[in-house]
């Protein structure tokens, strides 16, 4: 187990170079410049040099991609070019709103998607699971930008529950959470619910019934435990949606968080930031999908077997 | 028993907030910054060319503007022009310090002027050949010319006296890092495009002679916080979230006007709202498509469909309270698409069955751009169904409100559609003036007559009635360019919650800034 | 093929949910086609005098800020809505197919470096992906429709890849090889045919995804510009109306969330009628 997870850690690094790589060649693909932000009125091609070579702009692309790197891997990651402070503590200021957001909304799916996938399977065909399954779609099917706006609607315009907009306290992070999390949940109970209807075919599973153990026992103690084999490696993969699946619902609700610092600093041509803010949630997305592999592998005895 | 439902709800909110909500403490506000001070990225007023209401609670400039345009008393106490204009004595407030306990002193106003020369502002003090100070309290400007403006220009908000030793020590960092001013509140935060956090100044006795409060400020704590969609604004503001908004949208007051602890204060604007048109790209490097395009612009549907009647339509470019607001009415720009068919069949632009003009199969096709808030793109909208009116087909590009200032640079713009904020006629020259091109000239326009012009509007006027004149026949010329396209005056209204906040009887100068919010009080 | 098609779809609309939902697209496609013959009204013919007027006998569904029948947007905007999605999701299933029926037949360093980068955009959001790439290039209906089709590349080609490895093991393709067929005709003949159906049902099952994308880039002011129609598009102006005229707002928002829900049950009653289940699971 150990060495397996070793041997992914090292897969690591040429996949690291291969996405810094990508990264950078995205972001100079972007039209517009970020020497138009500092540039004075009617400034000449001078200034225009001047503020280039200070920020290393003059350089053939390959030489600064290597700057670049140079100083990521030594942790720098830069002065932001129009928010004039250190790349990283930019990151650090929105990384917490993002964490707090978007691990709320998983945890909701994940609780909600579960329960209800679990519900739906015990009760296959029948009234219950139709309407379960039929919720949990609409959930996935409004556009979440839409379903935030109602939400503020209703229960921070009608009823004043809770605030409109901001990152002030735990009652702002409460609309937010439920907008992404109800959009999450489809996916979590339909995964549990199929996966819960399969296992509950397996032979295993007969045989314990043929033991006599009670019926729920089995389904929650052991059924359950199987179905959660996909549902975890779902999550896992999905972790890049923590850090930056939030950013349209950070627009609704004018909150400030990772996907928002993205899109500004894309606006505004600011390189470091965006190198930065994607290099991040790339490397999240990496650990996410080593996290998944690791933990099926923990968890099915199958893949655990042949890996030992 | 209907009602029980419904107390059932209420209850569990009052017991919601007090569980969730983050308490607001005492003595602390909440203002929402106006629409157009979004993404200002500095508070680098020295430097910058956009500022925003914090710089005037960060900074004191060393005269200040009364409602009626005349000047009063600042960080000076008192000035004095010579009789030929060529210079001027102020005497500075004693006492005064900054930020960060350095006095302010003749020799700070020196070192503070000159760090104008190297900046988008020299413009502000570009009449003044020498400064020195006479003593410790005691400046002397020599001029190289008569301005009559010069007042003006020190009481706007970019000549906030900024420290000097903080400024340089912070080199292109300062304004976004800190700033040190000597100001009723400190800058403790900027996060830009989001919020800013001022506390009180609590050694600031110094309020301005228009002030109510002398100092220090009543409130302990002003977040200026930046909503980029002004619905969210409204909505923060009806539901108590925010305490103020420094701009409500015309289409909300109607809203505002329903909630009882909700007070509209309606100030003249400072605002023009305008399509500058690039004289440089085709087919606008022909006047006459210029002057097509402006004519066809329909001002009072646009007041009445857009802004819901309030404010009132423009028809030149600048406020109607500036004396060189009252051209000859031959130059005023008032829609009359016949005018606009008319000059577009002479520039050889016919009309095509889809309702386009072409000319030598090319068909008039523009692009318009815009900025991303709700308001600005229904405007832009009605502005294109306007020109497919007179057959001119235009494609609209939305741009962040907070860069597109950057992308004017760049020149490729044809049409926009934009405001700006200002109560002064050089405005004209800041936004044609023919070394600014891109932005702000953004209509790209350089011309030898109207350079001419200019300069002897910003520096061959020896008094307020010469300058005056001046700026009129610059300004004339400028609109016989047809180089722009007026479109609409609005008021500045001002939403607050009466509840929360109380404003002093009068507002200190043209617009509720630093020296106003140091009286407004909090009420818990 | 074709005898496989037309069962599937008969087979298909024999559940409830399965006629319903295909109604409803059938007749969507049927607005969006014959919108100028449906409707008396234009598009894009402002009248002020006449906006935010609440639904009534001569405009069902009311009309925008701008005086325009709304039913008649939504019409058209169902026009850009599909076209855009459609577009972009069948780019994107070629490419993908191409890519994922490549690196699962040879297989190796190619299979490799394909499976890297696939996997790596497919857990980025697909917002961010659509977002930096609009970014690139540009706003508009063709820079919406190459963010769509890129940010689903991922999918398609993972598909694709599974397939084509489930099948190359399979005796018959062993056979044919032995018989002395070529690669490309074991591709072509063999495995893109069988690998086709899974594909084509969670292309259709994408262009739901692809239509709630499509509409969050117009929220965000960047997919279809005015005055063109686009859910997403009308749904942005109507956010900052929220209070004025929540119609403008509602319905687009209604339009998509049905149209989505449709394009799921309809591609659920597919895959039972294809029987198809497992193997789109593999992927």
């Amino acid at each position: 187990m150990l060495s397996y997870t070793l041997r992914r850690l090292l897969l690591l690094i040429p996949v690291f170079l291969a996405v810094s790589v990508i990264i950078f060649a995205i972001i100079h693909l972007i039209p517009g410049d970020p020497v138009d932000n500092l540039l004075k009125v009617g400034s000449g091609p001078e200034q225009r040099a001047i503020i280039e070579a200070r920020y290393g702009l003059d350089r053939p692309l390959p030489v600064q991609y290597a700057m670049w790197l140079g100083k990521v891997l030594t942790g720098d990651l830069g002065t932001a070019i129009v928010g004039r402070r250190p790349v990283a503590d930019l990151v650090l200021q929105a990384l917490p709103y993002s964490l707090a957001l978007g691990s709320l909304a998983l945890l909701f799916s994940t609780v909600v998607g579960i329960f209800l996938g679990v519900v739906a399977a015990l009760n296959r065909g029948k009234l219950a699971d139709q309407t379960i399954m039929t919720g949990v779609l609409l959930g996935s099917t409004v556009p979440s930008f839409w379903l935030g706006l109602l939400m503020i609607l209703t229960f921070s315009v009608y009823f004043q529950w809770f605030p409109v907009s901001g990152a002030r306290g735990w009652s702002s992070l409460v609309l937010p959470v439920l907008t992404i999390g109800l959009g999450g949940t489809a996916l979590v109970a339909r995964v549990t619910r199929v996966a819960m209807i399969e296992a509950a075919g397996r032979d295993f599973v007969l045989l314990l019934h043929a033991k006599g153990m009670h019926p729920m026992r089995i389904q929650l103690r052991h059924v359950l435990r199987h179905a959660l084999i996909p549902v975890v490696t779902i999550l896992a993969l999905r972790i890049g949606w923590v850090l930056g699946g939030a950013v349209t619902i950070e627009v609704v609700f004018a909150r400030p968080g990772l996907g928002t610092l993205l899109i500004k600093a894309l606006n505004q041509h600011d390189y470091p930031v965006v190198q930065a803010s994607l290099l991040i949630l790339a490397m999240a997305v990496m650990l996410g999908t080593l996290l998944g592999d690791i933990l099926q592998a923990a968890m099915d005895p199958r893949v655990r077997a042949a890996l030992t | 028993m209907t009602l029980t439902l419904r107390h059932r709800m209420l209850a569990a909110s009052v017991s919601l907030a007090a569980l969730l909500g983050a308490p607001v403490l005492a003595q602390e506000a909440v203002f929402v910054v106006s629409q157009d001070q979004v993404g200002v990225p500095t508070y680098n007023v020295v430097m910058t060319g956009n500022t925003n209401t914090g710089a005037t609670m960060i900074y004191d400039t060393l005269v200040v503007q009364a409602a009626d345009q005349s000047f009063h008393p600042g960080l000076a106490e008192s000035w004095e022009e010579a009789a030929d204009g060529m210079s001027w004595t102020f005497k500075l407030k004693s006492g005064v310090k900054f930020h960060n306990d350095e006095p302010l002193t003749a020799a700070t106003i020196v070192t503070w002027i000159g760090f104008f020369t190297a900046s988008d502002n020299s413009y502000m003090t570009a009449s003044i050949e020498k400064i020195e100070a006479v003593d410790d309290l005691t400046v002397k400007m020599t001029m190289k010319h008569p301005d009559p403006n010069l007042l003006y220009n020190l009481s706007s908000s970019f000549m906030g006296v900024v420290e000097p030793k903080a400024f340089v020590e912070m080199g292109a960092d300062y304004g976004v890092i800190g700033a040190v001013g000597t100001g009723p509140f400190k800058l403790e935060s900027f996060t830009i495009g989001s919020e800013t956090v001022l506390v009180r100044n609590d050694d600031y006795t110094w309020g301005s002679s228009l002030a109510e409060n002398k100092g220090p400020a009543k409130i302990a704590k002003v977040t200026l916080r930046e909503i980029a969609e002004e619905s969210t604004a409204f909505l923060e503001l009806k539901t108590g979230g925010v305490d103020m908004l420094m701009s409500v949208p015309t289409d909300f007051l109607g809203e505002l006007a329903k909630e009882p602890t909700i007070t509209t204060l309606t100030l003249p604007g400072q605002e023009v709202v305008y399509m500058p048109i690039n004289v440089t790209k085709a087919p606008f490097d022909d006047i006459k498509v210029r002057e097509a395009a402006a004519f066809a612009i329909n001002q009072q549907e646009i007041l009445d469909s857009v802004y819901s009647g309030v404010g009132s339509v423009a028809n030149q470019f600048l406020i109607s309270s500036l004396p060189e607001s009252q051209v000859d009415p031959k130059y005023l720009v008032s829609f009359d698409p016949a005018r606009s068919a008319k000059l577009l069949d002479e520039a050889g632009w016919a009309m095509g069955a889809d309702g386009v003009r072409a000319k030598d199969g090319v068909p008039l096709k523009v692009s318009l751009w815009t900025q991303s808030d709700s308001v600005f793109r229904r405007l832009t909208e009605v502005v294109q169904a306007e020109l497919k009116a007179v057959g001119i087909d235009s494609e609209i590009t939305n741009f962040d409100s907070s860069t597109i200032r950057d992308q004017y640079k760049t020149g490729e713009q044809q049409l926009a559609v934009r405001s700006y904020y200002w109560n002064n006629a050089d405005i004209v020259d800041w936004f044609f003036g023919g070394d600014r091109l891109g932005y702000p000239n953004i209509s790209m326009f350089n011309d030898p007559k109207a350079e001419e012009l200019r300069a002897k509007a910003m520096s061959g006027s020896a008094n307020q009635t010469e300058r005056q004149a001046n700026f009129k026949i610059y300004h004339e010329y400028i609109l016989s360019q047809f180089v722009m396209a007026p479109i609409y005056q609005p008021v500045a209204n001002f939403g607050y919650n009466t509840a929360r906040l109380k404003m002093p009887a009068t507002i200190a100068g043209t617009t509720i800034d630093g020296q106003t919010i140091l009286s407004m009080e909090v009420t818990e | 093929m074709t005898a496989l098609a037309q069962t599937a779809i008969i087979r298909s609309l024999r559940t409830p949910k399965g006629t319903i939902a295909g109604a409803w697209l059938l007749a969507l496609v049927f607005m969006a086609i014959f919108a100028p013959v449906l409707t008396s009204y234009q598009y894009d013919v402002q009248n002020l005098k006449g906006a935010f007027a609440p639904p009534s006998a001569e405009h069902w569904l009311g009309t925008d800020e701008f005086g325009r029948d709304l039913l008649t947007r939504l019409m058209y905007g169902a026009r850009t809505s599909l076209s855009v999605s459609g577009i972009a999701i069948g780019i994107s299933v070629l490419v993908g197919m191409i890519l994922g029926a490549s690196a699962g037949f040879f297989g190796g360093k190619f299979d490799r470096a394909v499976t890297v980068v696939v996997d790596l955009t497919w857990s980025f959001p697909e917002i961010l992906v659509a977002l930096i790439l609009v970014a690139i290039i540009g706003p508009g209906v063709t820079g919406t429709m190459a963010a769509i089709g890129v940010a689903y590349l991922a999918q398609f080609t993972r598909l694709t890849r599974a397939q084509i490895m489930a099948i190359k093991g399979e005796t018959y393709i062993e056979a044919s090889r032995s018989l002395g067929a070529s690669d490309a005709y074991i591709v072509f003949r063999h495995l893109i045919p069988n690998a086709l159906a899974p594909v084509l049902v969670s292309a259709m099952l994408a262009t739901g995804d692809a239509i709630i994308l499509e509409a969050t880039l117009g929220f965000f002011g960047l997919g279809a510009q005015p005055p063109t129609p686009s859910w997403g598009g009308m749904m942005s102006s109507g956010s900052a109306l929220l209070f004025k005229a929540p119609w403008i707002i509602l319905l687009p928002g209604l339009a998509v969330a049905i149209t989505v829900i449709a394009i799921n049950l309809y591609g659920d009653a597919l895959i039972r009628a294809l029987d198809i289940r497992e193997r789109l699971r593999q992927a």
